[in-house]
Formats: C-alpha cells, structure tokens, sequence
C-alpha cells in the first residue's frame, strides 16, 4: 500500500516537471454559479490541450487569501497567473507582485482598477457589465412597449450591494430611463436587494405582493433572482403573461423558465469564453507573444425568440 | 442572592413569584410593539399614505380585515430558518453551540437534490442531471432518507467530537462549518442541481414549510418539557457535573442532542431546495448565525439550560415581522442590515438586564 503510494506520488510530480506549462488561477469564489462554468471554462480548455496544467484555487472571497495565493504560485515558478480578483481596487498590489516576479498575469472577469496602467505582460478579459443591465431593461422596456404598457410600474431587484456588478447594472436601469432609451415611461415603486438568491428573492416578492400595488414589471439584476420573484408570483396565482420579468446570466434553469413562458428577458454572458481567453491570453504571454491588453467578450440579449441557441451554453 | 434551590431543572421552575410573567410572555410583548412600531410608521411616514402592514380595512383583497397575504410572508420567510432553530435552541440548553448548520444546509441541498431530480424538463432530458438514468424520478423517500442519514452522520460526528474529545463545541462545530461548505461545492464542483420531480417539489410549496415549521415545534416543544430527553438537556445545561453524578449519561445525550439538531438542519435543506427548486452551493448563508439568534431573541440563554421552544418560535415570528416591516417602509437597503444588527443587540441587553433585576428582586 505504501510503495504505491508512494509510486504515485511520485508519477505525478514527474507529470508536472515535465515540459508542461503550469498557469496557477486564483478564483474569487468557487460557490458561484456563473464563475464555476468560468472556471470550467478555463479547465477545459487546458485539458484540450497538450502540455498545459492548470492548478485552480479559491480565494473564498477574501482579497488577503487572494493575494497569499499570487505570491505562492510565483515562489512555485508557474509560467503565469490568472486572477479572478475578489476586490477589483485591490489588484495594485497582485500587479506588482507579480511584476516583481517576472510572471506574466491576466485578469478575468471583474475589471481591475488599475486596467490603463497594465504592464507589457499583464492582459484583461472580460464582458463589459455596462451591456447587461442596458441590454435587459431596453429589452424590457420595448416588451412593455409592445404590450401596450404605458406608463409601466416596476419593481427593481438589486444582487449583494457590495458587488460591482449589483452597482453597474442598477446603474444601467437608471442610465437607459433617464437617457430616454426606454421606450415607455417608467414608475419605480420600489428597489431592493435579494443578494442574489432566489430564497430571499421570493421572500422579498412575497412581501411585495402583500403591500397590494398594481406592477407590470420585475427588473432582476441576476436569473436566479428574477426566477425566485416568479415562482412567489406563481404562488400567488399571477398570470406570468401580464408581467414582464427580466434577468442577467442565461442560467440553465432561467432558460428552462423561459420556454415555460414565466421569464421574458435575460442577457447571456459567455463565461467559458471568458475563461478560454484568459488562458490564451496567459499562455501567448507566457511565451512572450504579444496580445491585446483589453479583450472584451460581448454580452448577448436572449429572448424567447433565439433561446434555443443558448440551451447547451452554460 | 436569590433562592439558589428554587432554579430547578432548567428554570422551569424558576422562582414563579420573583418572576412575574414567564418569559414568553416578555418576547410576546416585543413582538407585538415591533408590529405597532411598524404600524405608527406606516402611519407617520408621508410617502405611506396611510397604510397598515398587518391590516386591511377596506376588505379590498381577501375579504378579511387581515392582510393575509402579509400575514403569511411574515411567517413563510422564517419557516425554514426556524426549522433549524428548533435544533439549536435544545443544543443551546444544553450549553452548547453549532456553528455548523448553515452550510450543512448547503450541503445536504445538493446531495438531497441529486437524488429528487426528474427526467424531463419541458420535454428535454433534465440539463442539470448529477447521476445517470437510474436517479430519475425516484420515490419522494429517497432523498429526505438521504438528506436525513446525511443530518444524522453529520450530528453524531458533532457530538462524538464534543462529548469524547473534549474540544468546545464553537471548534467543533466551526471545524464541520468548513467541511460541509466544502462538501457542497465538491459534490457537483459548483454547480447548481436543479428540476426536482413534482412530488420532491410538493415537500416545500406554497405554505407547506409554514407546516413543516410549526408540526416540528410542537414536537419539540412536547420532547423538552415533558420527557426524559428534554429533563436530560435542560439537567446538563444548568449544570453539566450534576448531571452526570445523578447518574445521566452526558456523553450518550450530547450526541443525541446534536444529532437530532443537523437532523432538522438537513429537513430545512430538503424543504428550502423543494421550495426554490434548486439546490446551490452557496445556500444557507448565514442560516447558522440567524438560527441562534432566533433562539437568544426567544429568550434561550448562551449560557445553557434556559429557554424554551415556544420562546425561539417567538424569536423566529421577530424576525419574520422585521423583514417584512423594512419592505413595508421600503427603508432602504443599505439601512437594513444596520437596523436588524441594532434589534438584535438591543432585545437581548433588554432581556439580560430584565433577568438580572429579576434574580436581584
């Protein structure tokens, strides 16, 4: 048992001092959804290869954990990094460390602050998060349009406050009213946040519901709260043809609602695309390629009408 | 200092005459002057235009003075928390504490879902299918026994822990924390499990997790007051050597006592992945932290072998009547974490500083 053992651990530090390129990944979280397909991405694409390992750590949200792992994958001579930061004002210092060190470093996802700044062999792939929120609510907005809905009364649900994409895509609702780019005019009745879940989602639905105001639409900054909203509708005996819902992300159970005609609108962020670039951005760095500094990979509108193209995306 | 001979098993027989009220009744009191507090707002506040939260004088909706429909959320929103309470609140009598329900919630969820998942969905083979055909639509049983033998290996590790090893129960129950956060995004490495079939799905809908809620409180209530197993937890809690000289078996009880708590955790996981369809790594966020604080709020004492069910269901209805009050002013959401911190802290230095003039009078 032990000369196996040993035997095996032996083999397999072989497999990795041979001519391998190693890219260690720092993830903000691996409990997420959306970045757990990244993360698939990033993994599958390395296993198509030949010669790449990837070894994948979770910084569990917490930027000091994040930065440990960037100096311990420089002290273990990976040829690059790829940081999903946790804190996007906080990548400075993983800039500089990995700088110090020489190790070529790409940035996924989330846009670091330091984005203009970025040193010859440091890269950025990301979708821009001022698309998504745009992309939903003039959706929605020509729906209700198209409804017949005029002035239209909505109720906005927000994802975890401390979160950039919360921020923008909030920001984005305000943004496509107040420039005119909707197409009805819009009452707000109420905004909340729901953390991005789709427990506190129908809570907060629910509790919406009991306040007795007439609504024609929910406007979620994710699927899974836009899908909790349903379902606390659903239970309340609302027709989901009278109310127009609309979420960020295209999740397999989003698009299940949709055929189901309960979800209206989500927008569809190519999260495998996103990690396959990063670590083709990491790889060409690693091999003193040059290669676009800023890649970024669109947001796409799903509506019924084309959803059938995103059923296998995520 | 008070009639020591007069706290009996648990304080419940704690001094009636010195006592006035039980203590129920002071969380009672709470909760209806939170209610009225909300109440006055609805009626104060200019952009309220006059509304009520639990009322509804114009019978405009249900056809019953009531707000039902707030009524129900009120309650709907602490069900599944409050399930997991009820297991904290007899191992905080106990003079122990577990850390370790949350993510336990999270865990059980998806292994619970990966056996409750069905074949079609919306004519289609199921996208987010865990195991191969033979996991399809499987009798509703098969996953609330896994999901509770899941529970039950969990609590028994939890007590073994505490009662053979020693360790304080906050390490041993931080130390399952971690292992069942991480067990929940191992099982399917991250991803969602999702499209439980009809029958999975009729576990945790409308108010049936109200019902779950409430049939468990009133079991559990019954357990600690009149049997041998509530006498034992609230014997240890009061005072843990005693106990043991009067010849219970501590260590036997302590495993059941956590065991039957990551019992019902792993229950609220079946009805909260029932209820949202869908079980997620990340689920059960904080669920551990809100639990115990149901149960302090309900009057159940850090310290061990005070406290009752009654009380932590109380505890759980403050909760409930908070969070739908913020909704209800529409406070804004940036204010109301800071606002229920605030009640939290403020209910129990009430509560302490009743009890201390109590014992004093």
């Amino acid at each position: 048992m032990k000369k196996t053992l040993t035997v095996a651990a032996f083999a397999s530090l072989m497999s990795t001092t041979a001519m391998a390129e190693t890219i260690g990944v720092s993830m903000a979280l691996f409990d997420d959804n959306f970045l757990t397909v990244l993360r698939n991405g990033i993994q599958e694409q390395a296993d198509g290869m030949d010669g790449v390992d990837v070894q994948i750590e979770d910084a569990q949200n917490d930027v000091a954990r994040q930065l440990d792992q960037i100096n311990n994958f420089v002290a273990s001579g990976v040829d690059a990094i790829i940081v999903n930061p946790v804190d996007t004002s906080a990548t400075e210092a993983m800039t500089q460390a990995a700088e110090a060190a020489g190790v070529p470093l790409v940035y996924v996802n989330r846009q670091p602050i330091n984005v203009d700044t970025l040193p010859d062999n440091q890269a950025f792939v990301a979708s821009n998060e001022v698309e998504s929120g745009t992309l939903e609510t003039i959706a929605m907005c020509d729906q209700l349009a198209a409804e017949g809905t005029d002035p239209a009364r909505v109720y906005i649900m927000m994802g975890e406050l401390s979160n950039q994409a919360a921020v923008v895509r909030t920001q984005d609702i305000d943004d496509v009213i107040a420039n005119g780019q909707c197409a009805v005019e819009i009452e707000e009745i109420d905004r909340q946040t729901a953390n991005w879940s789709r427990e506190q989602a129908n809570s907060l639905m629910t509790n919406w519901l009991s306040s007795g105001e007439s609504f024609d639409a929910v406007i979620a900054n994710n699927d899974e709260m836009a899908l909790g909203a349903i379902q606390a509708m659903k239970a309340a005996g609302i027709g989901m043809d009278t109310v127009v819902v609309g979420g960020v992300d295209a999740t397999q159970d989003a698009l299940a609602a949709m055929q189901a005609g309960d979800l209206d609108v989500t927008v569809f962020q190519n999260a495998a695309a996103q990690g396959g670039g990063a670590l083709e951005a990491a790889l060409a760095l690693a091999n003193g390629e040059d290669v676009e500094q800023k890649v970024y990979v669109p947001f796409e509108l799903v509506t019924p009408d084309n959803m059938a193209d995103y059923m296998s995306s995520n | 200092m008070a009639d020591q001979t007069s706290h009996g098993i648990g304080g419940l027989t704690y001094d009636r005459k010195k006592r006035g009220w039980p203590n129920e009744a002071n969380v009672f009191i709470a909760l209806v002057a939170i209610i009225l507090i909300f109440e006055l707002l609805g009626q104060v506040l200019p952009y309220m235009n006059n509304q009520s939260m639990l009322f509804d004088f114009n019978e405009a909706r249900d056809g019953t003075i009531l707000n039902m429909a707030r009524i129900k959320i009120v309650i709907l929103q602490v069900a599944i928390i409050g399930i997991i309470s009820l297991g904290v609140t007899q191992v905080i009598i106990l003079g122990g504490i577990d850390l370790s329900s949350g993510p336990l919630v999270g865990a059980a969820a998806m292994i619970v879902m990966s056996f409750a998942q069905t074949e079609l969905v919306n004519g289609q083979l199921n996208p987010k299918a865990v195991f191969g055909p033979w996991s399809f639509d499987l009798p509703v049983l098969a996953p609330i026994l896994v999901g509770l033998a899941f529970g039950a290996m969990i609590g028994l590790i939890n007590g073994s822990l505490i009662a053979f090893t020693g360790i304080p129960p906050f390490i041993a129950t931080l130390g399952m924390f971690l292992i069942c956060r991480g067990i929940s995004q191992w099982w399917t490495k991250g991803q969602p499990v999702s499209f439980p079939s009809d029958q999975f799905a009729a576990i945790g809908s409308g108010m049936m997790p109200v019902v779950w809620f409430i049939l468990l409180a009133i079991v559990l209530s019954l357990l600690m007051k009149y049997t041998v197993y509530g006498k034992h937890t609230y014997a240890i809690g009061s005072n843990e050597d005693a106990a043991r000289m009067s010849g219970i078996n501590v260590k036997g009880h302590k495993m059941m006592v956590y065991m039957i708590a990551s019992m019902l955790a792993a229950f609220a996981a079946i009805v909260l992945s029932s209820k949202n369809l869908t079980a997620q790594a990340g689920m059960g966020q904080f669920y551990e932290l809100y639990a115990i604080a149901m149960a302090v709020i309900g009057g159940v004492s850090l310290r061990g072998g005070r406290g009752s069910i009654v009380g932590t269901v109380l505890g759980a209805m403050v909760f409930g009547v908070i969070q739908s009050g913020f909704t209800f002013i529409k406070l804004d959401a940036f204010y109301q974490l800071m606002a229920m911190g605030s009640i939290i802290i403020g209910a129990v230095v009430l509560d302490q500083y009743r009890q201390r003039r109590a014992t004093l009078r």
